[in-house]
């Protein structure tokens, strides 16, 4: 052993020697005696000075009230009933409270000692001062502390960042950040703003109000309260960073109406954590920290009412990551969202290209045209079209039935009336797309013709609405207006490019339509006129005569047929004509031909004088079309029949079950080039009892069959109805040689002598 | 997994007896009621638990989210009622477990016969005129002193860790049967601490026995006459036991205290 510095054998010898009462007093620990309850009744005075206290002050005083509130709580908790379990107790950590208001941390180790009869008599207790160890174990604790809270964040980052990866739409987007950001930071509630995408050229920055695309444990009141905070929720957030909204003084001046709901809501902060993409905020998360517990738990908060909760740095970090990552997916999203809505404008369009062609009239195409637009494109569609009546509403469609009636009502009743504010007028007057963004109620009573009218519009409940003309070579034709419902969101500028382009092939489709449609009917109507009345009766003969329009489209024969009794010399002009070309040309060719031939009869010229006296003046005419006919000249009385033919088929002689084509030699057609020969006559008699049919080439040819076929074909139902009048003759030749579908006009005339 | 195993349950006394339930409270384990549940083994079938996450019950059945509130202990219980076929129980809840008590009661009033509410706490900290013994700032304290001892405890088990045979063997046994995993411990107390159930009391639908301690810094006579008042008939007991374990520190008085309620017709008086 080596000598202590300073001190003598003697003095060492003293020190070592001690008298036990010096060792106890001045130990290097505290020493304690007490009761079982905890009165002390012995205290070194080691003690006393740790705990800043006399000997004579803590006599009698309760051990347990010289610790912490949490060194009591867990002195009757644990010390105590591990001493009396286990007789004792090691190493427990309490703190003594100091007079001055500071601690100690010490270390216990106590024992009881019992009586026989196993009562505790008496405890003792040593204590250890463990400041060192206190500060060491706590750093380490904290460390602890930070490292598992650090691997939480990290896992709840990296959860939510595969999450946004995998998210395919905005409102996944929305929901996963919600949650992963409630999650993470223990917030009571949450929700999700996004500001609106770029504002349109001419428009009032700001106007549009956030849109909540997402929320959880935010109650109604507190979300009205953040919606009407709207806009400038967009300036709390431009400075950047995660920001905390604590209920206080500054809340209370600056947004009373927000801090008396939060107040009443029990909501202690807000934290807003900016959604960014790019740089530019695009949304706002708002987290709702509430007073009473933390993660929406039942439990009492360990903070203070009233003094906000203080947002980890980690945490706040942790937030802004995740709002950045958010952003990048927002925008990963909108990118795909209109990617695919692109190609579902294009395939629209196609679409809607393909059914234009197919379709036939202008009343079908714009209801199948409607009927496409909604839901595709829009939730209401409507097609207003001009026309010599006036303004009419041939389509109306809503895309849910729940609510086809008010389309239906708005189309038989609430045709706008011309002029005023409706944006079909508008469109309509100005000529240009007109583009409601915000169907307002300020809008709808402006609109509104009338308080039913306002109704309607109320329940269909727009969000949008565009109406764009439909003009062809600067000629209005109408107007198509598109409405969006809330569901479907706002229109945006490419829906109304897309509208547009649809306009445009309406109006090719329409414009065309009603062009032949009118040039239809004109024609329809003109060969109508120029055909012969019924021809008159005529004693000895019995006549039929037929004419049928082509079956399709717009197509106007230029067939025609005459019958006309010469008074005379008693006999009857016959002529069937076919003039080249389906269409008001023809049919006013036709008209003229017919006229001359009555001309010419004043002479009573023969059947081929009369094809020479055609060719002869065809100049004359100035007919831009040649035709084919058949010229004859009967006699009623005798049966004596002259036939000549201009390149028009030969007729059919049916008598008795003979069935018979003339042979009738075709000279040149009207208006061809000249030939050398003049035209030649066949001469003959029709016998009583005896049919003669004349005809044009619609009777008997089709697009499926040739003319020789159609020839047979015709001669073969001629002879089955041998025995039949010329009315019913006429009638079955119709019915079984063309059917429904004739692809040319048909004129047919039979006469027989009787 | 039977709730027997999980909740480490021991059944003793006699098996026609009426079921008496000994609920422990936080901070140790079934281990709290040796002084007083042998007590009642002749005339009673004595049932002690451990709640999930102390003593011997199965850590790995402990659930954050259910155990986040009382309700999750309160379910645990009846569970074990059910499960031993158990009716007309004594229920005997320390501490803590006088709310959970109270909670177990009211999910399934039909179990239970009488309720006895040893050191009650509805809410421990203070709110307005309310005064629960604590503020935030002392749960907060006590939520370090927890700390504080837990890391101690978890270098102390390091040498049972290691394997049996060891010459520390011996120390295993110090401080165990009030040892946890210190995650659970921190949950239990802010559970237990931060809990306000003083909604909860006057539904409580059978005869209930309040046992107020003297000098208990945990449960204040004021709050032990507040949950008296608001338990509707219910009797209250002023022990001359002093802390917070009267079943510890004044067993026989305890066991006299429930004995003598219990005897009465049915305690049914309000006192």
């Amino acid at each position: 052993m080596e000598d202590a510095p300073g001190a003598g054998p003697a003095e060492l010898g003293r020190l070592i020697e001690d008298d036990p009462a010096d060792l106890y007093e001045n130990a290097p620990c505290g020493y304690l005696s007490m009761l079982p309850g905890g009165r002390i009744i012995k205290v070194n005075r080691t003690f006393a000075q740790w705990s800043r206290r006399s000997a004579e002050e803590l006599l009698g005083a309760s051990f347990p009230e010289l610790l912490t509130v949490g060194g009591r709580v867990f002195h009757e908790t644990h010390f105590t009933p591990l001493l009396r379990m286990q007789g004792a107790v090691r190493e427990v950590a309490l703190d003594l409270a100091l007079p001055d208001g500071t601690t100690l941390p010490c270390l216990v180790n106590a024992v009881e000692l019992r009586d026989d009869a196993g009562a505790p008599v008496l405890v003792r207790a040593t204590l250890f001062e463990a400041t060192s160890r206190r500060r060491y174990e706590r750093a380490l604790l904290a460390a602890q502390r930070t490292a598992a809270e650090s691997e939480t964040r990290s896992r709840a980052l990296h959860q939510a960042v595969s999450e946004l990866a995998a998210a395919v739409s905005v409102h996944d987007v929305a929901v996963v950040l919600v949650e992963g950001a409630r999650a993470a930071v223990a917030a009571d509630g949450g929700g999700l703003w996004l500001f609106p995408a770029e504002e349109a050229p001419g428009r009032r920055p700001g106007r549009t109000p956030p849109r909540l695309l997402a929320q959880a444990g935010i109650s109604a009141p507190l979300r009205a309260e953040l919606e009407r905070l709207g806009a400038r929720a967009t300036r709390l957030v431009r400075p950047g960073g995660v920001r905390v909204v604590p209920l206080g003084p500054d809340l209370e001046r600056q947004e009373p109406g927000l801090a008396a709901v939060m107040a009443a809501e029990r909501v202690d902060a807000l934290v807003l954590v900016p959604v960014t993409a790019e740089g530019r905020p695009r949304g706002l998360l708002v987290l709702v920290r509430s007073a009473d517990g933390e993660g929406g738990g039942e439990l009492i908060s360990l903070t203070e009412p009233g003094t906000g909760g203080d947002l980890a740095v980690a945490d706040a970090d942790l937030l802004r990551t995740l709002g950045r990552q958010a952003g990048q997916a927002l925008e990963r999203v909108w990118l795909y969202e209109e990617t695919a809505r692109q190609a579902a404008r294009s395939a629209f369009l196609l679409d809607a290209a393909r059914l234009m062609s197919a379709a036939a009239g202008v009343a079908e195409t714009v209801e199948r045209l409607a009927l496409l637009a909604v839901p595709r494109l829009a939730d209401l569609c409507l097609i207003d079209l001009m026309t010599e009546h006036g303004w009419t509403r041939p389509a109306a469609r809503h895309a849910d039935p729940a609510l086809q009636h008010l389309a239906d009502r708005l189309r038989d009743v609430h045709l706008p009336p011309s002029g005023g504010a409706h944006p079909s007028v508008q469109a309509a007057d100005g000529g240009r797309t007109v583009w409601v963004r915000e169907v307002t109620d300020a809008w709808m009573a402006r609109i509104a013709q009338d308080d039913r009218h306002l109704a309607v519009l109320h329940e269909l409940r727009l969000t949008g609405l565009v109406a764009v003309p439909l003009m062809a070579e600067g000629r209005l034709l109408g107007v198509l207006t598109l409405g969006s419902s809330r569901q479907r969101g706002p229109f945006t500028a490419a829906d109304v490019e897309v509208a547009e382009q649809l306009a445009l092939q309406v109006s090719q489709v329409v414009d065309k339509a009603q062009r032949l449609e009118l040039e239809t009917r004109t024609s329809h109507a003109l060969q109508a006129n120029l055909l012969p009345p019924a021809p008159p009766p005529v004693p000895g003969l019995a006549v039929a005569v037929r004419y049928m329009a082509a079956s399709q489209g717009a197509d106007v024969g230029g067939d025609f047929y005459d019958v006309v009794p010469l008074p005379a010399d008693g006999t009857v002009a016959l002529a069937v004509g076919d003039v080249v070309g389906h269409d008001i040309t023809a049919a006013a060719v036709m008209g003229q031909l017919r006229s001359v031939h009555r001309v010419l009869l004043a002479e009573r010229p023969s059947p081929s004088a009369i094809i020479d006296r055609f060719q002869a003046g065809w100049g004359l005419l100035g007919l831009q079309r040649m035709a084919t006919a058949l010229f004859g000249r009967l006699d009623p009385a005798t049966g004596q029949l002259r036939l000549a033919s201009a390149g028009h088929l030969s007729p059919l002689l049916i008598t008795g079950d003979r069935v018979e084509y003339l042979d009738v030699r075709p000279s040149r057609m009207l208006g061809a080039p000249p030939a050398p020969a003049p035209a030649v006559e066949w001469a003959g008699v029709l016998p009583v009892g005896a049919t003669l049919v004349l005809f044009t080439d619609g009777l008997v040819e089709s697009r499926t069959a040739d003319i020789d076929a159609g020839l047979a074909a015709l001669r073969d139902v001629a002879r089955a109805a041998s025995g039949a009048g010329p009315d019913e003759l006429c009638d079955r030749l119709l019915a079984e040689l063309t059917g429904d579908h004739r692809a040319d006009d048909v004129a047919l005339l039979a006469v027989a002598r009787v | 997994m039977s709730v027997v195993l999980r909740n480490r349950v021991r059944i003793s006394g006699v098996p026609t007896g009426r079921p008496i339930l000994f609920a422990h409270g936080f901070g140790c384990d079934q281990t709290m009621w040796r002084l007083v549940a042998p007590a009642f083994e002749a005339d009673h079938r004595v049932v002690l638990f451990d709640h999930v996450g102390a003593g011997g019950s199965d850590l790995s059945a402990y659930d954050p989210a259910r155990y986040g509130s009382l309700q999750g202990y309160a379910d645990d219980l009846v569970q074990i009622c059910r499960e031993l076929d158990l009716s007309d129980v004594v229920l005997v809840g320390h501490s803590v477990s006088a709310m959970i008590g109270v909670l177990a009661v009211r999910a399934a009033p039909e179990l239970f016969g009488a309720l006895v509410m040893v050191g009650p706490n509805p809410r421990y900290v203070d709110d307005g005129d309310y005064t629960g013994g604590f503020t935030r700032a002392d749960i907060a304290g006590l939520l370090d002193s927890l700390d504080a001892n837990h890391l101690g405890w978890s270098a102390a088990m390091a040498p049972v860790i290691m394997g049996p045979g060891q010459p520390e063997l011996t120390e295993e046994l110090t401080n165990s049967f009030c040892r946890t995993d210190p995650d659970i411990a921190r949950q239990f107390a802010r559970v237990t601490f931060l809990s306000d159930n003083r909604a909860d009391l006057p539904a409580v639908s059978v005869p209930t026995l309040v046992l107020q301690c003297s000098d208990d810094a945990i449960a204040p006579d004021a709050v032990g006459r507040f949950v008296h008042e608001q338990v509707p008939g219910s009797t209250f007991v002023q022990l001359a036991a002093t802390g917070h374990c009267p079943h510890l520190s004044a067993p026989e008085e305890t066991v006299e205290a429930i004995r003598a309620w219990l005897r009465e017709p049915a305690g049914r008086v309000r006192a």
